[in-house]
């Protein structure tokens, strides 16, 4: 399997802050991968490196052909194009509804309107949403949220979807499924990086674990 | 409400800076063809011991010699014993300017042909002259004044409108940032309703203008001033056009690019 991320003495900094220090590692294509550590430990920040919402510090980090240090903004939007980003607060468009949401990444791909209403419609029937097609986010729970959010993730074949603490604050019945989803999609090849401070218990497929601590990263087995 | 009320704030700015520009331009006109008709009227008599070519008046104006032998008949009739052939008249010219000149203009002309020894005299209607031109000035610059008013407000209407957009868009224009949405596609939004409300202000601002024209007051100002008026309307909406979308398209351009 490639190397999908690969990061090389990465430091990442926060209003000058150090977060990340001189961290090493590796994510292949089709890894499941948790990544660990307290509340604060920078997680989130790896994650949002990942996409390129921040400029490594120092090091490298690549991500597939795209080196992180040195992006131009066309490169940025070619590779968010291909990622499946999921956050802890959904990040759904408010004015949209729930159909026209999912389509997001097929509309920016410029698949035609039709194509991409159908295909949305398969991908919230997958996540068991279909009935709220035309509901808005503020209509819905949290966890049906997160649901439309992963199908969002998804729907465009990404190669990676990064998500960060996306079953936190959601009840057990939600987090299971949106975990589900997870597996599900890494099942079919997509590469899957979970920001959370912890790993779901009974979870019952092969992944790996980066622990962060005091700004290292480290591998646990 | 508050969506119907964003829309109102850019139609406003936009009618307000179109019709402003829409007065200007044509008080310009107006003005314009008014000078022309003074200068047509105006002249300035010079009388000169030489006969007199443009460079020697240096190209101030169209240079016309007076006829004055009609009158030099009158006085030969009127002053039976003086020998006319052995007095040398002086040459007699109208000199039609190019622009209508300011006062002081018109004083610097007087003294720099005075200044050439074979001019003896010149005649203004400097008086009426003074009067109309500086009535023109005075309009002129009530009209420049006002429509930089209108502009100015109009602009601090339209800054106000980016904040609001910033504000109303911001988090969508974001989120399709995360996913790759290029530049035309996270301002479509924006670009649709500035096209919305660039269009409703052109066409209010044609309104407008139509009822403006054909006002029983602007026909008779025009009548009054004996100018020949001719308003292209086309090519003001036109321009207007041009204008309307330009403002309303960088200004939702600057709500895209600005976006933190």
């Amino acid at each position: 399997m490639g190397k999908l991320v690969i990061a090389n003495n990465l430091t990442l900094t926060y209003e000058n802050t150090p977060i990340i220090k001189s961290a090493n590692f590796t994510i292949n294509s089709g890894d499941f991968v948790f990544l660990t550590g307290i509340s604060g430990s920078g997680k989130t920040t790896i994650i949002k490196s990942l996409y390129g919402e921040l400029k490594p510090h120092s090091g490298s980090l690549r991500v597939g052909e795209f080196d992180l240090f040195n992006i131009k903004k066309s490169h940025l939007s070619l590779l968010r194009q291909h990622l499946g980003i999921v956050f802890q607060d959904f990040k759904l468009i408010p004015e949209w509804n729930i159909l026209k949401n999912v389509m997001l990444p097929l509309l920016i791909a410029g698949i035609n309107k039709k194509e991409a209403e159908n295909l949305a419609i398969k991908y919230l029937n997958k996540v068991k949403l279909s009935h709220k097609a035309d509901k808005f986010p503020a209509e819905l729970s949290g966890g049906e949220q997160q649901r439309a959010a992963i199908a969002r993730a998804t729907i465009h074949n990404p190669v990676m979807i990064l998500a960060d603490e996306p079953i936190s604050g959601l009840d057990e019945y939600s987090a299971s499924l949106v975990m589900d989803l997870f597996k599900k999609a890494n099942k079919l090849g997509i590469t899957i990086i979970i920001a959370s401070h912890s790993i779901p218990s009974a979870f019952d497929i092969e992944f790996r674990q980066l622990h962060i601590e005091k700004g290292k990263v480290y591998e646990l087995s | 409400m508050s969506s119907l009320k964003s829309h109102l704030t850019l139609i406003l700015a936009l009618t307000s800076i179109l019709f402003s520009i829409f007065i200007f331009r044509i008080f310009s006109e107006i003005l314009y063809k008014y000078k022309q008709t003074i200068i047509d009227n105006y002249s300035i008599v010079i009388v000169s011991t030489n006969k007199l070519t443009p460079p020697d008046i240096n190209n101030l104006g169209e240079l016309k010699q007076i006829n004055i032998n009609s009158e030099l008949k009158k006085l030969k009739q009127k002053y039976k014993n003086i020998d006319f052939s052995n007095i040398k008249l002086p040459y007699f010219y109208k000199l039609k300017l190019n622009t209508l000149p300011s006062p002081r203009e018109l004083n610097n002309i007087k003294e720099e042909l005075l200044n050439k020894p074979f001019i003896k005299k010149i005649m203004t209607k400097s008086s009426s002259q003074t009067k109309i031109y500086n009535l023109l000035m005075l309009l002129e610059i009530i009209s420049k004044i006002f429509m930089f008013l209108t502009t100015i407000l109009g602009f601090l209407l339209i800054i106000k409108q980016l904040e609001v957009w910033k504000l109303l868009h911001n988090e969508r224009m974001y989120i399709m940032e995360l996913f790759g949405a290029p530049f035309w596609f996270r301002g479509a939004a924006l670009f649709k309703i500035a096209f919305i409300d660039a269009l409703i202000a052109l066409i209010l601002t044609s309104i407008l203008i139509i009822i403006t024209i054909n006002s029983f007051i602007f026909e008779k100002i025009i009548t009054d001033l004996g100018i020949d008026f001719h308003i292209d309307i086309l090519k003001e909406i036109l321009l207007l056009f041009v204008i309307s979308f330009l403002i309303s398209f960088i200004s939702s351009i600057i709500v895209v690019i600005g976006r933190k």
